[in-house]
């Protein structure tokens, strides 16, 4: 006992100020590791109609990213088409039977043009991929 | 002379609050700025034609809706039409069945927003079976 209370009575913090501050870090840098796979400056149309993103994924889901420009991203980083293509088709042929039921998720800026996003949903069909979905904001925060 | 005793074993250790105050009111001054709740999110599915698939296509049959969109316009079976007699349009026809296939053919230079207000339409009418083209 003598070892955790002070003379007076009251606990000494100094361990738990540690631990706390130990989560705290923890914490900030997972939630940064989270918000890494998307870029932030593509600005999604909205559809206020269109149903709600469930809470739960495919842990197969592949978010692919048209910019304003019409550049292709997956997490953030800049593919070409023909890149696009081998990608997709890589992972369909390493997912076997499974490969072509992986849930694509488009994030196309509102102000891409439908050439862009275009190449992506044919890179998407000649990979064999029909599960396609458009993503667009239901309610601004 | 207890007292005395103690104090001399296990002098009190005086933390020093301030530095640690500084610091977690900094921690909570970047929290509140970078704060901001992330946006609710929709997704619209749909179904694209497989591309030797689109040659044949052309023959469709006249349950499909086809709705075409323009850098500019809309068109519904053929018919150039506003944004809002689509809605109006798209809503009376999703009362007759909600299984018919609607059909859409997107431009390539119109913007994407303007095919995910259609699709928008679709899923506010209750339209689930929707195949997008692309025009060139």
């Amino acid at each position: 006992m003598r070892r955790f209370k002070q003379p007076d009575g009251s606990i000494n913090m100094t361990a738990m100020i540690d631990v706390v501050f130990q989560m705290i870090i923890f914490f900030v840098c997972t939630v940064q590791l989270e918000q890494e796979a998307i870029s932030e400056w593509i600005r999604l149309p909205d559809s206020p109609n269109g149903p709600m993103i469930a809470e739960e994924k495919d842990p197969r889901t592949i978010t692919i990213e048209v910019d304003g420009q019409g550049k292709i991203f997956i997490a953030r980083t800049r593919l070409s088409e023909e890149k696009l293509r081998k990608v997709l088709s890589k992972t369909v042929q390493d997912y076997g039977d499974y490969g072509p039921s992986i849930p694509i998720r488009i994030r196309a800026d509102a102000a891409a043009r439908h050439t862009d996003v275009k190449r992506v949903l044919d890179a998407c069909s000649s990979a064999g991929l029909y599960k396609i979905s458009f993503i667009a904001t239901k309610d601004k925060a | 002379m207890r007292k005395k005793r103690r104090e001399r074993e296990e002098p009190a250790i005086e933390v020093s609050m301030t530095p640690m105050i500084d610091v977690v009111f900094q921690l909570l001054i970047y929290f509140l700025v970078t704060f901001s709740t992330p946006d609710v999110l929709a997704h619209l599915d749909i179904s694209r034609p497989a591309p030797d698939k689109s040659q044949t296509e052309q023959r469709t049959p006249p349950k499909m809706i086809r709705v075409n969109i323009y850098e500019n316009g809309f068109s519904l079976n053929g018919r150039s039409v506003q944004i809002e007699e689509l809605a109006s349009i798209l809503g009376r026809l999703a009362e007759f069945s909600k299984n018919q296939t609607v059909l859409i053919t997107c431009a390539g230079g119109s913007e994407h927003a303007r095919l995910i207000s259609v699709l928008d339409l679709c899923a506010q009418t209750g339209l689930s079976k929707i195949s997008v083209m692309s025009a060139n």
